[in-house]
């Protein structure tokens, strides 16, 4: 505890020390500039990060805020004589207001359509920056003094502090917010949108503040950037640069206020490596040397494809042949650039830093935080009364695709207090059904009442607020998230710390007190041991569990549970019963689709089967078990005869599909 | 004043043309894979630079023409087995990078091997203006426009006739089931992505008798056709012609009429629209979420 | 024991001195790569042969000692962020004697008040919008040691109205590209168009952007409003397009614009569409006296190449360092702030490519940025494209060249 706290806030603390004391020692111009770059630079990666890291997409506009911010210091300290912090406070603004307006149309999007958007946004400023040469001064560019700060006149070291304190609290807040429910949030979205909605997190207004948070950060680099050159011209703010700074983020490490740093460093001193020819070449031996050592490693070990191993050492083998070979270095520039980062992505996909941490704490044994003790699963799970009154009441419900009658004309009742089996052999509406009362799918005719009232339709997200929550039929974890935070992050809707709050590092108490109580969660479930191992990385049954205790986490009225037991093995499926009469016992009403019939003969008090879209039975699992239509349902027509087990038998346990 | 608007569309629609060529190029290998080149536009220029020193190596054009398209369909197959394989059995969206990456230092090689000066292109095609109702277009435009026609054709022709094509369009409808069908989809994406290359190289060998070969000739052309491809749909096969076509000529228009400082700006605007109302594109298919 | 250290530093500091004080240190910048790179880079290698025949002859007499140049060369991609830091980079060193460099405006707004503020001597060469001086008479500076060794753009601009006015065009059209050259180019032009009593009339002002190649609507709008000649300011990928496209639409009036009409790629690209193009020099490549003839082959022999990409950068790159060289020779010293005073007032004529230059500069004046400029208008001439070749536009200002420099022969 004590080691880890020296070791990372110790090493934080020092690098900061020693920023602040270089110009101190060292009087160089130069050196100096590249500082104030470094920090300017920092505070632009670390927003970057948000959405590159954080969200997994590819984001290509943020060099277009540092532009948009960058005009904003420039053109309120011309035209309006505002003061440093207030036109800086303007910029990051600005930053804030065009990221959201940018984010409400183009987060929609996935993967290259994001990218896209975001490039034409990018193109767009730039344009709008050239032509408005009223305000802009256009091609022209922009000359501006660097206003003072309260009265005081900074000189170039002076505002290098200025730099460097603005980067130290962007450090802060962002450790705050990424620690918090908010980066947890950040997280979640990126391996699972449609978990994140059914958990009522809002997909949407979180992706909208990430990325606006990680533009107004653009911004304010922009404000730092126009005080420190003085001079602004649009063509500075285009893709090329947004390249670098994407290259920079990935190399440094995504993920990780200290991968943008080094990203930063990497941006700002590349160039000048590059014009010594001695340290160039010791720089690419170096670099292939340890692509041949840690390629050739991971490759006689097998712990990597043959081309994760062979072609870093080709790239980097291509840039030791170049620095030996080429007369000026410095043309080549974008080529040489390109092979470290190839080298990079390819070899190191957590990038520099990644590499680094992994490889630090394995050295210092750096422990993580000790977990805080469970709650009571009591205060928790607070007992709902239940009255056995309709929760749920379906009422022709409809949902087709195209031609197909996936639901059709479905009506139903599920009693409060009650565990409600749904079965039905395979394509016969069942996962429509429950994603058509969660919110993913919009019905196309019919009616649905939830507690008397009718429910919102066709999202998740709202339908989660209303108090429903789910499982998926395919796991649809936070695979990247430990045990521990995917239940957490289902609990944002609980612990409420408004965002500034959490920037300022005050919402602890509240991050412990879920930590007990997802804690607590886990422990109902069986896996209060592996609170901190990724989800990705459990066993299978493990998962199938976890998804329930997030699901639980949400603290619902109802709780739908799309075949829970696929693909379990028998002793699992035996845990999952205690697991489901124990929710049970806290008052949830339970809907339970399920192929096993020992399944929900075991937990159901009513049971209704479907078949192509349309209700065939309804009743007590005994009875339903002996009902003739239900059985010819699943074996087919002529087997009337077979004998109740034998509806379990036709569907040994599926595989999870 | 109307014959001017008739010249504006006209000449805005042959360059909508070859946006619609290098769309359809990120069509081919998003209709296997879901993925595409961000750096095709550098392979249009490298291409096309190899194809100039064919000529200056004394190959006559009609001899070159092939050699580029070879060169091209290679280049193709680099960038899918180095840039976009890895990321693509790690189901990651790491190929927006690595092609970024390729198309880096594609960039940088060529700015060093072939010069970073704009050269000319040789060609047996007139660039003399003839008048047709009153329009200038040069033969050379002409050619351009016969030239994306009948890829296309081509191409299309190929994935509906022979075995191979028919392999194509089996993994892009629906990548799982081909593969229990026996089809490997990872050869199909290596052709698809040869396709690419090959289109992306004729693209080169078009437009460079018109707008001179250099490194920066195609960075602003792969901005239009992202978004010719985007606005089309990245799966609709000839939208992308009718988009190419509509955007050419608004943009033509838009600096005629509104000044030329603006002229990308509509098509800035239409995508972020078209993104924002369609994600899937105008002639896109909507996708169902299936949990 | 502590007195040891502390001669042993000293020693060391004396030797490094010593060792610094053997040669003259001078930085050379610009775009070498990118856009601008022809200008940057003939620039750079006029300026590298210049220095190499200095060195070849032994160097500089400084005292008793010949002092040979040592370069450094610094990349700044046309980037301003590169150049304010190139700028800081140099501004740092010491013993740097000066800096000759910078094609483009941006860079030299963002990055030469880092060697102002240090006193570092620097010529800007080849090119620069006006911005790149004005901002200093702008500001009120006092004591400026930022030369500019190039034909401004007032001149430029200035000749090219005064061609159209000539030729009795009444209606020109106006073309120049998005970036802070073009743009300032355009101001320029109108701003002569003022001067020389508004006897054009502009009929379209129109904007490009750097890697356009479809110029149709810009030069229709020409055609339509009738103008009688285009002016324009450009760099050559764009300029060569522009006449590309006058050939397609039929737009058969002259092209009129800045230096950089002359740039290999504008000619190459354009082919028989670029003839007729007209455009102020500095420098023809054309053998017509015996100082042109000996660089022109040195340049085509050291560099392996038939013609140069841009023969007015690299003649400027070359004076300028000579001039630099014979401010050194009369400072008598590395000092960059006594080179900047020799420089102001420079005794001896030093004979250049261009032109024999006497008297280059004079201390500076706030109110007079000329007296920071080297060129005049009788130092650039009228150029012609002819051929895939710059040639005079006017036998007459060939003339006069061919008789300045052979006077300046008698002379001796």
């Amino acid at each position: 505890m004590l080691k880890r706290f020296i070791l990372i806030r110790g090493i934080e603390g020092l690098m900061v020390l020693l920023l602040a004391a270089i110009p101190l020692m060292i009087n160089n111009g130069f050196m100096l500039g590249l500082l104030t770059l470094l920090a300017i630079y920092g505070i632009l990666l670390i927003g970057l990060d948000i959405t590159v890291g954080y969200l997994g997409l590819i984001n290509l506009a943020q060099a277009a805020f540092l532009g948009l911010g960058a005009y904003a210091a420039g053109l309120t300290v011309t035209h309006f004589g505002f003061g440093m912090l207030s036109a800086l406070a303007v910029s990051a603004l600005l930053g804030l207001v065009m990221g959201g307006l940018l984010a409400f149309p183009s987060l929609r999007l996935e993967g290259p359509q994001f990218a896209l958007a975001t490039l034409s946004f990018s193109a767009l400023s730039a344009t709008i920056l050239n032509e408005w040469e009223s305000l802009t001064q256009g091609a022209q560019g922009l000359q501006l003094v660097r206003p003072p700060l309260f009265g005081l006149v900074l000189d170039a070291k002076g505002f290098y502090w200025l730099c460097l304190c603005m980067l130290g609290l962007v450090w802060i807040s962002m450790k705050n917010l990424l620690f918090s429910q908010w980066g947890r949030a950040f997280e979640a979205l990126r391996d699972s949108p449609i978990a994140t909605d059914a958990m009522g997190i809002g997909t949407y207004r979180h992706k909208v503040t990430a990325f606006a948070l990680g533009s107004g950060l653009g911004g304010l680099a922009g404000g730092l950037y126009a005080f420190n050159f003085e001079y602004l011209q649009p063509s500075v703010f285009v893709y090329e640069l947004m390249v670098i700074l994407l290259l920079g983020v990935v190399m440094g490490g995504r993920k990780s206020l200290w991968g943008a740093f080094v990203g930063a460093i990497l941006i700002v001193l590349l160039p000048n490596l590059l014009s010594n020819r001695l340290l160039f070449q010791i720089f690419s031996a170096i670099g292939f040397l340890s692509a041949l050592g840690a390629g050739g490693l991971a490759l006689y070990q097998k712990r990597t494809k043959p081309f994760q191993g062979v072609a870093p050492m080709i790239a980097m083998g291509l840039l030791v042949v170049g620095s030996l070979t080429v007369q000026n270095t410095e043309d080549w520039r974008k080529a040489i650039f390109a092979l470290m980062l190839f080298s990079v992505v390819v070899g190191l996909p957590e990038g520099l830093m990644g590499f680094a941490a992994t490889f630090l704490s394995k050295i210092f044994k750096i422990e993580p935080l000790p977990l805080a003790t469970p709650s009571d699963l009591e205060q928790v799970l607070v007992k709902r009364d239940v009255d056995g009154g309709p929760l749920l009441q379906l009422q022709d419900l409809k949902c087709y695709f195209g031609g197909i009658k996936a639901v059709d004309g479905v009506s139903l009742t599920i009693s409060s207090g009650t565990i409600h089996g749904l079965i039905g052999p395979n394509g016969s509406g069942k996962s429509t059904l429950v994603n058509v009362v969660s919110g993913l799918y919009s019905p196309t005719g019919g009616s649905i009442l939830f507690q008397g009232k009718p429910l919102v339709r066709g999202s998740l997200f709202d339908v989660a607020r209303q108090g429903i929550s789910r499982t998926f039929q395919n796991l649809q974890l936070f695979s990247e998230l430990s045990a521990l935070d995917n239940v957490m992050v289902a609990m944002k809707g609980w612990y409420r710390s408004s965002l500034p709050l959490v920037l300022m590092g005050l919402a602890k108490k509240d991050e412990k007190r879920a930590e007990a109580d997802a804690l607590a969660l886990l422990e109902m479930v069986g896996l209060a041991d592996q609170a901190r191992i990724p989800a990705k990385d459990l066993p299978y049954g493990a998962q199938r569990f976890l998804e329930i205790a997030r699901a639980v986490a949400r603290r619902p009225t109802f709780l739908i549970l799309d075949e829970p037991a696929a693909g379990l093995a028998h002793p699992d499926v035996m845990a999952l019963l205690g697991i489901i009469r124990r929710i049970h016992g806290r008052g949830i009403t339970i809907i339970l689709i399920e192929h096993h019939m020992d399944v929900v003969a075991g937990l159901c008090d009513m049971v209704t089967v479907l078949d192509g879209g349309k209700v065939i039975a309804e009743g007590l699992p005994d009875v339903i078990k002996r009902n003739p239509l239900v059985i010819e349902a699943y074996l087919g027509k002529g087997s009337g005869t077979a004998s109740p087990e034998a509806v379990s038998l036709a569907t040994p346990s599926p595989v999870p599909a | 004043m109307n014959q001017a608007l008739m010249q504006m569309t006209v000449s805005g629609a042959l360059m909508g043309l070859v946006y619609a060529l290098v769309a359809y190029g990120f069509q081919l290998t998003y209709a296997t894979s879901k993925s595409i080149n961000f750096g095709q536009g550098e392979l249009v220029m490298v291409s096309a630079f190899f194809s100039l020193t064919l000529t200056d190596l004394g190959l006559p054009y009609y001899l070159m023409i092939p050699g580029g398209l070879l060169f091209g369909v290679v280049a193709g197959l680099f960038v899918e087995r180095a840039g976009v394989r890895l990321a693509l059995e790690q189901k990651s969206e790491g190929w927006i990078l690595m092609t970024i990456i390729l198309g880096l230092f594609g960039f940088s090689a060529a700015e060093n091997i072939w010069g970073r000066d704009d050269r000319p292109f040789p060609t047996p095609i007139s660039s003399d203006p003839i008048q047709l109702f009153g329009i200038s277009i040069t033969p050379l435009e002409i050619s351009v426009a016969v030239g994306v026609f009948m890829i296309m054709a081509v191409i299309e022709l190929f994935k509906r006739k022979t075995l191979l094509g028919k392999a194509f369009e089996a993994v892009s409808a629906d990548r799982d089931a081909a593969e229990l069908m026996g089809i490997s989809a990872t050869r199909t994406i290596m052709l698809s992505y040869g396709l690419s290359g090959l289109v992306a190289a004729l693209a080169g060998i078009l437009i460079s008798p018109i707008t001179t070969v250099g490194p920066t000739m195609a960075s602003a052309l792969v901005l239009k056709a992202f978004s010719v491809a985007v606005v089309a749909g990245l799966e609709s096969g000839f939208g992308v012609v009718i988009v190419g076509l509509f955007l050419g000529s608004l943009e033509s228009l838009t600096s005629y009429y509104v000044g030329s400082g603006w002229r990308e700006a509509p098509g800035l605007v239409l995508l972020i629209l078209a993104l924002a109302v369609r994600p899937t594109g105008i002639f896109g298919k909507g996708v169902i979420r299936k949990v | 024991m502590r007195r040891g250290v502390l001669t042993v530093l000293l020693v060391g500091l004396l030797a490094t001195q010593a060792y610094a004080a053997d040669s003259i240190k001078i930085a050379i910048t610009g775009p070498f790569s990118g856009g601008s790179a022809p200008m940057g880079a003939s620039m750079r290698d006029g300026a590298k042969l210049a220095i190499a025949e200095i060195n070849a002859a032994g160097g500089v007499k400084v005292g008793a000692k010949m002092m040979k140049f040592d370069v450094l060369e610094r990349d700044d991609e046309a980037k301003n962020e590169r150049g304010a830091l190139i700028a800081q980079e140099l501004a740092s060193m010491a013993d740097l004697a000066g800096v000759i460099g910078t094609v483009n405006t941006g860079v030299c707004l963002s990055g030469d008040k880092h060697l102002q503020e240090k006193g570092i001597t620097k010529i800007i060469t080849p090119a620069a919008g006006s911005a790149s001086m004005t901002q200093w008479s702008k500001a009120k500076v006092k004591d400026l040691s930022i030369f500019r060794f190039a034909a401004h753009d007032g001149i430029q601009a200035a000749m090219v109205v005064e061609e159209a006015i000539n030729r009795n065009y009444t209606k020109v059209a106006m073309l120049y590209d998005s970036t802070n050259y073009g743009v300032s180019g355009r101001d320029d032009m109108v701003d002569q168009i003022k001067k020389q009593g508004n006897k054009l009339q502009v009929v379209v002002s129109e904007k490009f952007n750097i890697g356009d190649k479809d110029m149709t609507a810009q030069l229709l709008r020409a055609k339509n409003s009738g103008a009688q000649a285009v002016l324009i300011w450009g760099i050559g990928p764009e300029l060569a397009a522009v006449a590309n496209g006058m050939a397609k639409i039929g737009l058969k009036t002259p092209l009129i614009g800045g230096w950089t009409l002359s740039m290999s790629n504008f000619i190459d690209n354009s082919g028989k569409n670029g003839d007729g193009t007209l455009m102020p020099q500095t420098f023809i490549e054309e053998p017509i006296t015996p100082k042109a003839k000996s660089f022109i082959a040195a340049y085509h022999k050291a560099y392996k190449v038939k013609r140069i990409a841009s023969p007015v950068s690299a003649a400027q790159g070359y004076d300028a360092v000579y001039i630099f060289a014979a401010a050194v020779k009369q400072a008598q010293s590395t000092d960059t702030k006594k080179i900047k005073l020799a420089l102001e007032d420079l005794k001896e004529p030093v004979q250049g490519v261009i032109a024999t230059w006497k008297k280059p500069f004079s201390a500076w004046n706030p109110d007079d940025e000329t007296t920071h400029e080297a060129f005049r208008r009788e130092q650039v001439v009228m150029g012609m494209v002819k051929d895939g070749h710059v040639v005079f536009g006017n036998d007459a200002d060939r003339q006069r060249l061919i008789k300045n420099a052979t006077s300046v022969k008698g002379k001796k």
